[in-house]
């Protein structure tokens, strides 16, 4: 990510008037493309002028696995794609790309959501939980051991996304039977087909024998 | 070794089917393993070594990969599924922010034909992903629209346009093995003449019409690469099956890359089902772009890609025909088939005649060209379409002779282990209590039903593996194999073959794999990983616990005949209370040098008990009568591969190969458009998986069968489970509801047909 960015506005999240130049910017250049300040061009020079929208960068401040990180990002900026860039936290994967299938999931405030359809600028002041944060200290948790232990993982790319779903799962239902567990990670797809596993390992974690 | 050409005398076999066979040892070679071996790590269940990796996002995939100065790729497709590139104008994408390259797919592929919706035309690299998407968009293809079919009936209907070129039809005979095109002519006549007689004299004829969809592999990580050249040589990143085959397709003297020399790596792999090998047009425009770029590039499809221009499974229309004797044994088959793996001429055949004695055969496969995406090998290729159609009509058999449909079956199967699978799958399920009597009578709108199918796979592997094993004075043990693990647990088994013969655990091991700097493995198809590398680790294995017996047995003057390493020490072999002496650490301690370095390959296979590796699937169905969904309550599947090597992570092969074929069975489908040609359904939300809420309870039995064909009587389980679960659903559905869907998915909708139609016949 590029530091040498300026950023004008030293607030941080959305402000009024940042939100209304922004809109008011973006219906214009819809519009008729000619009314407000122009926007970048890719070279001034040449007789064929590129339009560019949207790659001004803002600061965005937020608290990720209890550590306070401020970065700059365009704000169309997902928290997938921000969690995975700039802070190099690459467990949470990408994998459709709009939500339906849970490689991407993270807690947001204890609530598993997909990264991927969540902006970045949206997750300011949550307290954000990815997998690289689940340990306890350098020990795993104890549904990460049974992930381990029960074999709930084969190439692993489903992964990370599962045990967030399961994390929250178990904070909401401490001892959830098959069904709860089912519908707890309805929403992410594992295409090695472990789910019989990650039901095994949900059910260890609960009953103590994950540790 | 003894380089004794003599034959000695090993156990083959399983539970109480074991026989002494008289086998020719292969020079250096170790005999197989034995019943009678006891072991403390071969076989147990054990934890996979990647999985902390794996529970805490540690894993880097290639997908994961950033290198310095790195910038993205991304591939310009067609909209239309039958075009000629005329030209490309990049004026304007050239001139964009963060663009560093752009190629155009003609003249890196050398030619100018699209021939479906997808297929790439031109890439671009640029410092992020959206400029890169944002340049593509700006190039300006100018195309010559050719006219197309995108279905097998569209492809194959009079005056259809040409799929692929002019003067290719769209139609592929079966294939003439040498035979000219009259000659071909005559064999599929007589065939037919032959088949006809015998099927005059049988006693009993059914027959059916089956259908199969297109399925999409769909590995959560997408094909792509992130190539990084290095002067003239090329460092891959590779998400592959098969990291040699892309290192040699990157330096070919006659492909485009032509790299002085490559190194692919490939530590994790985000699953891989039949589709990631070589390095595709994808790998090579990453390549072309990052030397164009002087940047590495990463390119990795996004998920519409990976569904259009990443492979699948070819559909499948079936026409099959038995004729039984009154029996059931089954004298003759029929069965001609037509399926379309897109524009190339191949790959679509329906595999259903290897695993039932069938004195007479007509088979004949077509394959049809449409515009479609391309279909690649995918998890067992050919045999699950093939599996549905006949197993299904095995059914069919067995009610019209009044028998049972296991004892069908059996009655038409001579392989010792799947008659011994099919009483134990059978107790399991509670075949005889639970099986629907009635099949659409009773009560309730909820019917069950029962239902069986088998299995049966080439997973004996072979040669072209090799395995590195370092052992460091301190007591360090290295085990190498520029192999991959697309998700099997490799690793782990390596660690757990060569730690059997180090009388080592598996955590005082540490294992490297996908990396082509470390010994050759074959690529991960044809379930063929485990038994073509683990001889190999054996054999290194085996020839370092020598080397260093030897340095204890010069040093302290002991025999070396009548010693060996348990439990982490020297132990005398006739010693029953395996006293330890020294400990391997400080055998280590005794090596010349820093290192000892044991480099071995694997060598050819033995006649063994069985070449193939068989299964049984029994499935166990509720269907809602009133709404037409189908739910499948329980799976049991009983399978052998060879000697197990981990239980725990060989059952989840086969759960997972169960889960695929539910998915399969009852879920999903390609839907193609057929005026526009693209992909309705290129997105995971309208092309269903099976997800958690519909895994059905799965119970797996492995048989650990000592086969003999390599030192470690492994064999591969990746594919053969997957093989059976589609008709073994399919059976349980018509045992529920009294009449048969002759097509997967067996949908709601077509269930529902099927009971509207059901009192029609009557």
């Amino acid at each position: 990510m590029s530091r040498d960015n300026k950023a004008t506005e030293e607030t941080q999240g959305v402000t009024r008037r940042g939100f209304l130049k922004g809109a008011s910017f973006a219906a214009a250049a819809v519009g008729t493309g000619s009314l407000l300040p122009p926007p970048q061009t890719a070279s001034s020079q040449n007789e064929e002028e590129v339009l560019i929208l949207g790659t001004e960068e803002t600061k965005i401040a937020l608290t990720i696995n209890g550590e306070n990180i401020s970065t700059e990002a365009s704000p169309s900026t997902t928290l997938l794609d921000l969690i995975r860039g700039p802070l190099d936290l690459t467990g949470s994967k990408r994998v459709c790309d709009r939500g339906s299938c849970g490689a991407c999931t993270v807690l947001v405030d204890g609530k598993p959501i997909c990264s991927c359809s969540y902006l970045a600028l949206d997750a300011q002041g949550k307290n954000i939980q990815t997998v690289e944060g689940l340990m306890v200290g350098d020990k795993l948790s104890p549904l990460q051991n049974s992930f381990v232990s029960c074999d709930a993982l084969q190439c692993g790319f489903c992964t990370p996304g599962m045990l967030m779903s399961c994390t929250a799962l178990l904070e909401k239902n401490p001892n959830p039977n098959r069904e709860e567990i089912a519908k707890g990670i309805s929403g992410n797809l594992c295409r090695c087909g472990t789910y019989q596993n990650i039901f095994e390992a949900v059910h260890k974690a609960a009953t103590g024998g994950g540790k | 070794m003894s380089k004794n050409a003599d034959k000695v005398k090993i156990t083959v076999g399983f539970e109480d089917h074991l026989k002494e066979i008289s086998v020719k040892i292969n020079d250096n070679d170790v005999l197989p393993y034995q019943p009678t071996d006891s072991f403390d790590e071969v076989g147990q269940d054990r934890d996979r070594l990647d999985a902390i990796a794996k529970v805490t996002g540690a894993a880097r995939y290639t997908f994961d990969r950033k290198l310095d100065g790195m910038v993205y790729g991304r591939i310009l497709r067609s909209p239309h599924p039958h075009a000629k590139v005329l030209s490309i104008d990049s004026t304007v994408a050239k001139k964009m922010p963060g663009v560093k390259a752009i190629i155009e797919f003609h003249e890196v592929f050398r030619t100018r034909a699209v021939r479906y919706v997808g297929e790439g035309v031109a890439a671009v690299a640029a410092e992020t992903e959206a400029q890169a998407e944002a340049a593509i968009r700006a190039l300006k293809v100018d195309y010559e629209v050719l006219p197309f079919a995108v279905t097998k009936e569209d492809a194959m209907a009079e005056g259809a346009p040409a799929v692929a070129s002019p003067n290719s039809s769209n139609v592929i005979a079966p294939r003439a093995w040498g035979r000219s095109e009259k000659e071909q002519q005559a064999h599929l006549e007589d065939q037919k003449a032959e088949t006809d007689e015998a099927f005059a004299e049988v006693k009993h004829v059914v027959s059916g019409n089956f259908s199969t969809q297109v399925q999409v592999h769909n590995a959560l990580e997408t094909h792509g690469v992130v190539c990084h050249w290095q002067g003239e040589n090329l460092k891959i990143y590779a998400s592959t099956q098969g990291t040699f085959s892309c290192r040699g397709q990157a330096t070919s003297s006659r492909g485009p890359i032509k790299a002085r020399n490559a190194r692919v790596l490939s530590e994790y792999v985000g699953g891989g089902f039949g589709a990631k090998f070589g390095l595709r047009r994808e790998g090579v425009a990453a390549a072309i772009l990052a030397k164009k770029a002087k940047r590495p590039v990463h390119l990795m499809l996004n998920r519409r890609e990976e569904q259009t221009d990443a492979g699948n499974r070819p559909d499948s229309y079936q026409e099959l025909k038995l004729g039984l004797d009154s029996k059931g044994r089954i004298q003759v088959m029929r069965a001609h088939s037509w399926g379309t793996a897109g524009p190339g001429r191949s790959g679509a055949g329906a595999r259903n005649s290897i695993i039932y004695n069938i004195p007479k055969i007509d088979k004949v496969e077509y394959n049809v060209r449409t515009n479609c995406g391309e279909a690649r090998a995918m998890r067992a290729p050919g045999f699950p379409q093939g599996a549905f159609a006949l197993e299904s009509l095995l059914d069919m058999a067995a009610d019209e002779v009044g028998i049972d449909p296991v004892e069908l079956r059996k009655r038409n199967d001579s392989h010792p282990i799947r008659l011994a699978e099919y009483d134990m799958g059978a107790k399991m399920i509670g075949w005889r209590k639970n099986r629907n009597r009635n099949p659409g009578g009773g009560k309730g709108a909820i019917k069950r039903g029962l239902g069986c199918a088998s299995n049966e796979w080439f997973a004996a592997g072979g040669r072209g593996a090799a395995c590195l094993i370092r052992v460091n004075k301190n007591g360090h043990v290295e085990v190498r194999s520029g192999g991959q693990d697309i998700g099997t647990g490799l690793r782990t088994i390596m660690a757990q073959v060569a730690a059997e013969e180090l009388g080592l655990g598996i955590s005082d091991i540490e294992t490297f794999i996908g990396d082509t700097n470390d010994p050759r493995c074959p690529g991960s198809g044809g379930s063929t990983t485990t038994p073509s590398l683990m001889p190999a680790v054996r054999i290194a294995a085996h020839r370092m616990a020598q080397e260093l017996l030897t340095l204890v047995a010069e040093k302290l003057k002991w025999d070396i005949e009548k010693l060996t390493f348990k439990k982490g020490a020297v132990v005398r072999k006739d010693d029953k209370k395996l006293k330890k002496t020294v400990t391997f650490k400080q055998v280590c301690a005794l090596i010349e040098g820093e290192v000892l370095e044991i480099n071995e390959k694997r060598l050819a296979n033995y006649g063994g008990f069985s070449s193939t590796n068989s299964g049984v699937q029994f499935a166990d169905v509720e269907v809602d009568t009133q709404t037409g969904v189908v739910r499948v309550k329980r799976m049991v599947a009983v399978q052998d591969s060879g000697v197990i090597l981990n239980t725990k992570t060989a059952e989840s092969q086969v759960r997972g190969a169960i889960i695929q074929g539910v998915s399969y069975a009852l879920f999903e489908n390609r839907v193609m458009d057929r005026q526009k040609g693209h992909m309705l359904n290129a997105d995971l939300e309208n092309y269903k998986i099976a997800g958690a809420l519909e895994c059905p309870e799965i119970e797996v039995k492995l048989l650990n069968v000592f086969n003999g064909k390599n030192n470690t009587s492994s064999m591969g389980i990746g594919e053969p489970p997957i093989i059976a679960t589609a008709g073994a659903i399919a059976n349980a559905v018509a045992n529920a509801i009294g009449v048969r869907v002759m097509s997967i998915p067996i949908t709601p909708k077509k269930v529902l047909e099927a009971l509207k139609n059901k009192g029609k016949r009557k």
